[in-house]
Parts: structure tokens; C-alpha cells; sequence
């Protein structure tokens, strides 16, 4: 079959949304609650550059200026000097004096103490961080802020061959040979990559790199690596970090694939939960019509052949037969 | 007359008057003291008293009410004692808090959380991108609640699978790119698994302390893995023999191990011994390889695959 016009592989994804940052008036609550934050803080800290704080806390220079101006004006009766917060911009710089409230910063709630015990236990099954190391002992005494003694929350990274090796080349630049199946066009081939960031997102892992057989940059998924070699040759590593929030991965992500509309009935719903589509309806007979972007015309077979007849395509019409063709041919097998 | 003042300022001075003043105080009392910042009308200023307090109580200050005696009986006066929302001292070295700088630049699971949680802490949040990244993202409106029911062991409720269901939340797994939640569920009368994007609307959260968690529970064998998912079924076969062609043959290998290989063929080729007592897992398996693998015995299961295809090949796309 003809390769259709914006069929990309290895990539079998679709663009996440950006995460830019969020705009528009903040509300009382926003500032204040920044503020009971900010202020012990900069307590401990005594003196920062407005301009680093203000990217440290995700505000524009201008609306943390703002918040601590009013915090300058804020305290007790009679408002006098002596009692009020004691914070001033000079020059460039926050300082912050003898504190008279807010010295202590305020308790994690439990969100917060959630979210940061799951991540500490995700980050202890990367590659290279130490089962002993301080990661440990600062997950024990978060744990002393929750009430139970049990364990309420197990993060489990599938270990995947190859991973620590990517990411070891990603740390030293060095480019590996590597044999990789793309399910897309059910193809091995062999290329030699300049891993640039590892990542891992929705159950699998990723190496997001310099390609030599294409000339862009791709992602691979590791697991679909079959063999992998060192090559000893280094590339120059990337001097500054990728722009944008921490783990973004979008600009990774191809736009450019074929998008198909399937209808989906009750009994496959797993299709729906499984894959990123791009808009979705809900019908009255509780079928669900998702339009999504697939890399390859076989590897909507192989969906089609997976979720058998709870699923059929309903544009492109050229499409409508994948399902069928792609049985024929697996029914050649079995005689 | 009030003085134009910004509502925000007005929390921080009502905050810093509650926590300052030894006594409790009335409303009355709170409106004297800050002068014309509450409106002068006693309905407007009722209304606006109540907006910061409970914004306040949201952000973790427990403002308490004590009614009074005497003259003012039945009167409500306000205190907030900063022992109960401040910090006590984890005593984190600077080694561990770098440590969940990382960790929390590494991992996403809800930046604003984990990034609160650092600032906290006394520390920092990474300002560079990582060169590794894992994503477990939870939904950011439905992370407080799952936390509190978890900690503070209190009864969720929402629809799964077009049924009302109040859980007892014992612990939350995430595996596979998928959240879980593990509890009793009390209209099963049993221990059930919850997938978390599966969940249809809002999850609510009942009052603390309203169940046990057993003893010896282990949350990380609770939810099956794939394998396991293919093996748990009531088939008349546990398992297929699946000859699996040479460019797929390593990658199963891989997945089921050593023990799972029955024949490996001069060109290659793989035969397995495959679980299939779940026969729609197994059916998904199977097809993720299209035409690179072939069920070979028992001869029904075989049978089946070739039925599947046939009812592909047969049927008419509407």
C-alpha cells in the first residue's frame, strides 16, 4: 500500500496541550495565599533578586512588586512602622527585616504531602539515584506529617531495558547505534541516535533524539528498541536547557498524522481511555465517536483487529475497510 | 466611611490582628480595630467577613469561633492560634531538600502541589528542564480530595461504571500511566480496583475517620499487572501455545521471560506458552502483533482467533 502524506513514524502521538503559564487577574485568595508562602520564604533567605524570585514563584516582576508593596502596608493596629511587615525593594533586590508575622512558613496540606511523597518514590526507580541516598530519609520524615504509619500511595515505573543506557548517553552526549521496530509499518531499522532527553509518559518510556536516518529530531520508544550499541563517538552536548516548563514534551510530538473518526461502542471503551484523540462525542446509544491521529494505516489495523467489530472508522471513507483487509491478511496464517 | 482597600490587603490584616491579639475577638471587635476596611453597612460587612474567613480556612488557617457567655452571650468571637497551621521543623538537610528538588523537577504529577510542598519546606523549585522527565499527572481538582480521603480515612464517593460507589480508600497506585484506587467498595461488599480516569463527574469526600484499614494490607500487589490481567479469567484454557515470527519473537521474550518459551525455531521464531483464561485480554494481546503471530494449540482457541477474523472480514462498516 502507498505511504499516505503524513504518515510519520516512529512517532505514534499526538501534541499535548501546552502548559503555558495562566493569565488575567489574580484573585484575593491567589495573592494572599502566595504571600503566607513568599514571606517565610524570604524570611530564611533574607535578601533575593526581585527578578529571580519573580521566576522562582511563577510571577511577573510586576505582580510580585505588586504583593509585596502590599504586603509593606499590612499588620497590626495601629499601623504604625514598627508593625508592619517589614519588607522593601531595594534596587533590584527583596529584603525582608526582624519579621513580626508570617516568619514560619504554613503546614503542607495533604495534597502537598501526597504530591511530593509521589514523586520522591517515582524518582527513587530512575536510573542513578541512590536507594539510600537523601531522597530516602527526606520521604521518611514527610511521612511523619501524614497520619498513618501505612504506606498510602506505590508509584510503579516498569523497568525497561535500555533506559539507564539512554540515559547515561543523554548525560555524556555519547551517540548509540540502536535496532528499532516501528509498529507503525511493522519495520526494524537500524539507526544511529543522539539521545537528548529521556522520558517516560502514560505507562511507556521514551528517548527523545537526534536522528541520523531522518536528520530531525524523533522519539523512540525504548521498549521497542531491540538491540542497542555504544558507538564511543560524542556529540556536543546541549549547552542550555530546552525553554518552557520542566518536562514539557510537546515540542517532541509530531502534528502532522493522518486523523481518522472512529465509532466506538460500549464493549471497547478501552480504545477511549487508551489513546490521545482530539475531540470526542458522545452518542445516545452510548457509543462514542473519537477523531485521533494515527501514524500509519497498519497500525490502525492493528487497533481495528485489537478492538474487533465494537469499533469501526467512519472517516476518511477510503479508511473503511482497514479492519477487513487487515483480517484477511492475518487469516492467511491460519489457512 | 470605608477606605478603599484591596480584599487581599484586608485578609492579611485580618489574619495578623487574630493571630497578634492574645483574646478572641467579635466582629464588632474586628471591624474597631480595622478601622474603616470592612463596609460600613453591618450586612456588607457580615458578608465580607465571612469571604475572608473562609478563603483564610481554605488556605489552611483554622480561624476557630468560640461563642461567648455573660453580656455577650451567643455571640461569636474569632482567634487563630499560629501553632496550628505553622511548620514544626522536618529538620531536612540541604541534602534531602536538593534531593526533592530533583525529584519534584523530575517527576509531574501536579507542579503546583509539589511546588507549594518545596517553597514550604525552604526550598526551591528547578528553574531548568530535566533531562529526564516522568509524567504521572493527577487530575489538579481531584488530587486534595483522594489526599484527604487517604489521610484522613474518609468515605469517596462518585460513579463507576454508571453505578453510585462509596469506597474506602487504602491506598493509590499508579502503574501503567494509570492512577488507581484500591478501597472496599461497600456496594461489592468487597475489595475492588478503580481506575481513576474511569470515574464519571466529581469525586466528594465524606467526614475523617469513617473506616479501618486492614492490616497487612500491600497496596503494591494490589492492582494486577498485564500478565496477571491475562490469567485472571474463567476460560476453559489457561493458557495458547503462540508461535511468535523472529522481528516480535525477542520482544515477548522480554515480556514473559524464559520460562515462557516452549520452541524456538531455526529461523527465529518463537513458540510461547501464553495465559488466555481472560480470552478479551488475550484477544488484545495477541492482535498487537497482527499478522507476526499465530495461535497454534488448543485447537478451540485457535478456532476462536480464526472466528474473530472472520467476523472482521465478514462485516460491513456502517
Amino acid at each position: 500500500m502507498a505511504q499516505r502524506t503524513g504518515w510519520r513514524d516512529p512517532i505514534v502521538t499526538t501534541k499535548r496541550a501546552g502548559s503555558g503559564r495562566r493569565r488575567g487577574p489574580r484573585g484575593a485568595a491567589e495573592r494572599v495565599s502566595g504571600l503566607l508562602v513568599m514571606l517565610p520564604w524570604l524570611v530564611e533567605r533574607k535578601r533575593v533578586k526581585l527578578a529571580q524570585m519573580a521566576e522562582q514563584f511563577k510571577l511577573s516582576e510586576s505582580e510580585l512588586m505588586d504583593d509585596l508593596m502590599m504586603a509593606a502596608v499590612c499588620g497590626v493596629p495601629p499601623y504604625s512602622p514598627d508593625a508592619l511587615i517589614d519588607v522593601f525593594i531595594d534596587e533590584d533586590e527583596v529584603v525582608v527585616e526582624v519579621p513580626l508575622l508570617f516568619s514560619r512558613p504554613l503546614r503542607l496540606n495533604t495534597a502537598e504531602v501526597f504530591a511530593l511523597t509521589s514523586m520522591g518514590k517515582a524518582a527513587l526507580q530512575l536510573p542513578g539515584i541512590a536507594a539510600t541516598g537523601p531522597l530516602v530519609t527526606a520521604l521518611a520524615k514527610l511521612r511523619r506529617l501524614l497520619p498513618s504509619a501505612q504506606d498510602l500511595v506505590e508509584i510503579d515505573l516498569a523497568p525497561v531495558r535500555f533506559v539507564d543506557t539512554c540515559t547515561a548517553a543523554v548525560e555524556s552526549g555519547e551517540q548509540l547505534h540502536i535496532t528499532y521496530f516501528s509498529p507503525a509499518r511493522a519495520q526494524r531499522s537500524e539507526r544511529t541516535i543522539t539521545p537528548r532527553k529521556v522520558f517516560e509518559d502514560g505507562g511507556h518510556w521514551y528517548v527523545a533524539a537526534d536522528d541520523d536516518g531522518s536528520g530531525e529530531q524523533r522519539v523512540f520508544r525504548i521498549d521497542r528498541i531491540e538491540a542497542l550499541e555504544h558507538t564511543s563517538s560524542f556529540a556536543p552536548k546541549l549547552t542550555a536547557h530546552l525553554s518552557g516548563d520542566p518536562g514539557d514534551e510537546g515540542e517532541w510530538f509530531s502534528d502532522s498524522l493522518q486523523q481518522v473518526t472512529l465509532r466506538v461502542q460500549p464493549r471497547a471503551r478501552w480504545v477511549v481511555e487508551s489513546y490521545p484523540y482530539i475531540s470526542r462525542i458522545m452518542n445516545v446509544d452510548g457509543s462514542v465517536d473519537i477523531t485521533m491521529a494515527v501514524s500509519s494505516e497498519h497500525w490502525l489495523g492493528r487497533l481495528l483487529l485489537r478492538a474487533g467489530t465494537n469499533v469501526s472508522v467512519l472517516e476518511p471513507v477510503e479508511l473503511r475497510d482497514v479492519s477487513k483487509r487487515t483480517a484477511s491478511a492475518v487469516l492467511k496464517r491460519y489457512g | 466611611m470605608s477606605v478603599k482597600i484591596s480584599q487581599a490587603e484586608r485578609m492579611i490584616n485580618l489574619l495578623a490582628l487574630l493571630v497578634q491579639r492574645s483574646q478572641p475577638l467579635t466582629l464588632r471587635q474586628v471591624r474597631n480595630e480595622l478601622g474603616s476596611q470592612y463596609p460600613e453597612s453591618d450586612v456588607a460587612a457580615r458578608a465580607a467577613f465571612e469571604r475572608d474567613k473562609a478563603e483564610l480556612r481554605d488556605m489552611g488557617i483554622p480561624i476557630e469561633m468560640i461563642t461567648l457567655g455573660g453580656d455577650r452571650a451567643g455571640e461569636g468571637a474569632y482567634t487563630v492560634d499560629r501553632r496550628s497551621y505553622e511548620l514544626s521543623d522536618l529538620g531536612l538537610t540541604e541534602d534531602e531538600l536538593e534531593a526533592l528538588k530533583l525529584a519534584a523537577a523530575t517527576v509531574r504529577i501536579g507542579a503546583a502541589y509539589g511546588d507549594a510542598a518545596l517553597w514550604k519546606l525552604g526550598g526551591e523549585r528547578a528553574l531548568e528542564q530535566p533531562l529526564t522527565s516522568v509524567h504521572i499527572e493527577l487530575d489538579r481538582q481531584l488530587m486534595p480530595i483522594l489526599a484527604d480521603g487517604l489521610a484522613e480515612r474518609r468515605i469517596l464517593q462518585f460513579v463507576y461504571n454508571g453505578e453510585n460507589r462509596s469506597v474506602h480508600p487504602y491506598g493509590l497506585l499508579a502503574r501503567g500511566g494509570f492512577w488507581y484506587i484500591v478501597g472496599f467498595d461497600e456496594l461489592r461488599a468487597d475489595r475492588r480496583v478503580f481506575r481513576v480516569d474511569r470515574i464519571d463527574g466529581d469525586v466528594t469526600a465524606g467526614v475523617p475517620n469513617s473506616f479501618s484499614r486492614p492490616d497487612g494490607f500491600d497496596l503494591a500487589t494490589a492492582v494486577a499487572t498485564e500478565h496477571e490481567l491475562l490469567a485472571d479469567g474463567d476460560g476453559a484454557h489457561s493458557s495458547a501455545l503462540v508461535l511468535v515470527d523472529a522481528p516480535m519473537a525477542s520482544r515477548v521474550r522480554a515480556e514473559f521471560g524464559d520460562e515462557a518459551v516452549v520452541r524456538v525455531r531455526p529461523d527465529g521464531a518463537i513458540e510461547f506458552n501464553i495465559p488466555c483464561a481472560n480470552l478479551a485480554a488475550f484477544r488484545v494481546w495477541l492482535f498487537a502483533m497482527v499478522d507476526r503471530a499465530e495461535v497454534l494449540a488448543p485447537p478451540d482457541i485457535r478456532a476462536q482467533v480464526k472466528s474473530w477474523l472472520n467476523e472482521l472480514v465478514g462485516g460491513t462498516q456502517s
